[in-house]
């Protein structure tokens, strides 16, 4: 109830006039693939397209309306680092579905799989015997003395040899339709609230827009989360008390936080809420102190435990290091595996599958130069205002340059940088990312999107159907981060 | 299911005094606007701050004492940390560290209430809106308990909640009973104007219950009885104090807590002086006295609680 009497409505609302063939008649995707009519029409997607052409434009941005409220009601937010003060900022949500069919499925699903099982066994040579340095599958420096190394993590293999439970791969598809790896997330990924609150709030939105549709659903997600984690509890632990870790109520994804913790029925913890006693790990509770034997942590390897990485870190657990390397408890994901997601070790992924793997990557890399090489930073240095550069190691989207969109003083900026750090850059050409048609205003026009699905991984790998589609909500523009204005869909893999 | 986490037992605690205190202080202001109707600048704005203790804090940055001053002091003011607005804010807070407990209704529920809230201006808090502005804010709250009420898995975190909302209840009808009284009875305890009981009665919605017990008329005793002792009365002190005793219980026989000695001597010593206290003639000063006494082993329980139960060690 609101508190504040209600305005007059003062009936100056335009109505909008119903188009002969529905509100996307006048939609123009371009020389861009389109997710939702491909090149020319995509078979999978008709039955959507008919449910919408059955609607108007007016229907769509009063159903719109009614989701965006219930996400502000909702209180989803995303906070925008450089806006510390907006801790409310909803992430826009997309009323048109990304639809994916059970082809393109096949191919992310089996794609993902693959490409974990390589970066499990990537992270578990390095931090070992490190063969692949041996058989000059990477440069040893490249890696070793990333700053995301973690000679700490040396000698040293966790439960089952999985470091990357759970794992964001960003993907995106160029104008022929294939898709293409962007990047690995295998950190601490964050968005997959997005993908299973955008489906329910889909559902009562459009319960209509998915009739005679039959969809792979998205609501095992925290169960399999669970039943993983359980996977890789310390030894003889049958049991385990699971616990999820997080900076607090001021992180930017403390909504998700929450989120998890609900869906998995396990505790939500802070630092301050564990201490470990003889290489244990204790939760305190209303009773007393609790073991706790996993921990999803949503906290950066830096601030885990003050006595072994960054000592200022109000965030961590002082001993958590030692109680994980003596095998008392488990952390999800492992520390150090932000050595295998880093962007430059990105362009020796081809590699690393046909290394481990002896198979063909299902998902190609978008081509890469790597600027510590002299050559790849003279063919960067050579194409700037054709190519998108990136700084290693920065997560977000912070600090792209892409050079098409770039202005003289933003380029040369970028020259001066790229010469005085060039091991820290890499560039790819501009991949035309697939469009998808979007609510905007009024009308639906065609914005570039992307897709990260999540893997979770014990003992096997399983990617929940679908993933997080993020859309570029301006016109043009290809940075999809929440960071940057973007927002998201619902993602439907057709089943 | 998993140990409840200390702090989060203290989170929801405290939610159930936010959201009870957010209640009583809107019912406060809407009986005193009832008082001061014609006097906009009366002594009666002055009463309130002085029932809050808050006087010398308001006075410091204010000139006077009136009407628009002090509603917006405890409605608006997020500078003031006992306003209506900032125990909303405190009590999202609260809310949003332990999300992943209450259930999705009850979080929608703040969020949606804190947003109104943001929205209200000055102007809302005339003079002759300030009771409908009253009357939201007291909506609002009880549509929450309500959500808690329909809503709320009965855990242990359920208990921590009940416990925070009743020990603040009582304290808020001592307060409203303590402000009150002097209106209701003379120096020696006899009766002054009637229409002071009924708004006082009204104000916690008492009235009817009140009438039908005492059909043939009253003394101002009878009131204070009425708001301290009757266990069918919800917003008494004693059938708080019962509710609170059940919560404590219930935390050793259904959520395998021990008995903390603490705890139950706070809760003993609190009971003694609620059923000894009072005495037969009932005057201003003396009970004044007796509130005071309430309020100081009603903050014992709390803090020991708050020692025993919800602060990580």
């Amino acid at each position: 109830m609101s508190l504040k009497p209600k305005k007059k409505n003062n009936g100056s609302r335009a109505k909008s006039q119903a188009r002969p063939g529905g509100p996307l008649s006048g939609y123009d995707h371009g020389e861009f693939f389109c997710e939702m009519f491909g090149r020319n029409g995509l078979s999978h997607t008709r039955n959507i397209r008919e449910q919408l052409a059955m609607m108007d434009a007016a229907t769509l941005r009063h159903r719109a309306k009614d989701a965006e409220r219930e996400l502000f009601n909702l209180g989803i937010t995303f906070t925008v680092y450089s806006d510390r003060d907006a801790i409310d900022r909803i992430l826009p949500f997309d009323v048109i579905p990304r639809v994916l069919s059970p082809k393109d499925w096949e191919t992310i699903n089996t794609g993902v799989q693959q490409r974990v099982a390589a970066l499990n066994l990537f992270l578990k040579d390095v931090y070992n015997a490190g063969k692949v340095f041996k058989d000059g599958i990477i440069p040893e420096e490249l890696v070793r003395k990333n700053k995301h190394y973690r000679p700490e993590m040396e000698d040293f293999v966790p439960p089952l040899g999985t470091y990357v439970h759970i794992c964001g791969t960003d993907l995106v598809r160029d104008e022929k339709g294939r898709f293409l790896v962007l990047e690995d997330n295998a950190r601490i990924p964050s968005g997959v609230s997005y993908v299973i609150e955008n489906r329910h709030l889909m559902m009562r939105a459009f319960p209509d827009l998915a009739e005679g549709v039959q969809l792979k659903e998205v609501d095992d997600y925290g169960r399999q989360l669970t039943s993983a984690l359980t996977q890789v509890a310390p030894k003889g632990v049958t049991d385990p008390t699971v616990a999820i870790l997080s900076p607090g109520v001021y992180n930017a994804a403390y909504f998700e936080h929450v989120f998890l913790a609900r869906e998995m029925g396990s505790p939500l913890v802070e630092g301050q809420d564990l201490v470990v006693e003889k290489d244990r790990v204790y939760m305190r509770t209303t009773r007393g102190l609790e073991q706790v034997h996993v921990i999803y942590r949503r906290v950066d390897d830096a601030f885990l435990d003050p006595k072994a990485f960054r000592p200022d870190s109000m965030l961590g657990v002082p001993g958590l290091f030692a109680a994980y390397r003596k095998g008392n408890v488990t952390l999800a994901n492992a520390v150090g595996t932000g050595v295998s997601d880093d962007k430059a070790v990105y362009a020796y992924m081809p590699r690393i599958i046909k290394y481990y793997l002896d198979q063909e990557p299902i998902l190609s890399n978008v081509p890469t130069n790597i600027c510590r090489e002299p050559e790849g930073l003279q063919k960067t240095l050579d194409n700037l205002e054709n190519l998108v550069t990136k700084p290693v190691g920065e997560a977000g989207g912070y600090g792209v340059v892409v050079g098409p969109k770039a202005t003289k003083r933003e380029l040369a900026d970028l020259r001066r940088k790229l010469k005085a750090d060039p091991a820290n850059f890499i560039s790819q050409p501009v991949v035309n990312l697939s469009v998808s048609p979007t609510l905007i205003g009024r009308n639906i026009e065609p914005r570039h999107v992307d897709l990260r699905p999540f893997a979770l991984t014990g003992r096997s790998t399983w990617v929940l159907p679908g993933g997080l589609t993020r859309v570029a909500m301006k016109r043009g523009s290809l940075v999809v981060n929440s960071s940057q204005g973007g927002g998201s869909k619902d993602t439907w893999v057709i089943g | 299911m998993a140990s409840l986490v200390a702090r989060f037992g203290w989170n929801i605690f405290w939610l159930g005094r936010y959201m009870e205190r957010a209640e009583s202080l809107a019912r406060i202001l809407d009986i005193n606007e009832t008082y001061a109707r014609d006097k906009p600048e009366g002594p009666d704005w002055l009463r309130i701050l002085d029932l809050y203790a808050d006087t010398e804090r308001f006075l410091e940055a204010r000139e006077k004492a009136d009407a628009a001053s002090v509603s917006s002091f405890y409605v608006l003011d997020r500078d003031n940390f006992t306003s209506v607005a900032s125990s909303i804010a405190s009590a999202r807070e609260n809310a949003r560290s332990v999300r992943h407990l209450i259930s999705t209704e009850m979080w929608t529920h703040i969020n949606m209430f804190h947003n109104s809230l943001g929205e209200l201006t000055h102007r809302d808090l005339r003079l002759n809106n300030l009771s409908r502005v009253c009357t939201g804010i007291k909506t609002d709250c009880q549509t929450f308990e309500g959500i808690a009420e329909g809503t709320f898995f009965r855990g242990e975190p359920w208990c921590f909640y009940q416990l925070g909302k009743y020990l603040e209840r009582a304290d808020q009808t001592t307060r409203l009973l303590d402000m009150g009284y002097d209106r209701i009875s003379d120096h020696d305890g006899e009766a002054r104007g009637s229409i002071h009981w009924s708004v006082l009665l009204r104000s916690v919605a008492g009235y009817h219950a009140f009438r039908s017990l005492y059909p043939a008329g009253s003394s101002p005793s009878d009131i204070a009885t009425f708001l301290l002792y009757d266990r069918e009365f919800p917003r008494a002190v004693a059938l708080c104090v019962d509710r609170v005793t059940a919560r404590l219980h219930e935390l050793e026989t259904r959520h395998g807590h021990s008995r903390h000695k603490s705890v139950e001597d706070a809760r003993r010593s609190l009971a003694f002086t609620l059923e000894t206290g009072l005495g037969q003639r009932v005057t201003p000063t003396r009970l004044h006295k007796f509130i005071d006494d309430l309020q100081v082993a009603l903050g014992n329980v709390s803090s020991q609680i708050c020692e025993a139960y919800l602060t990580a060690r």
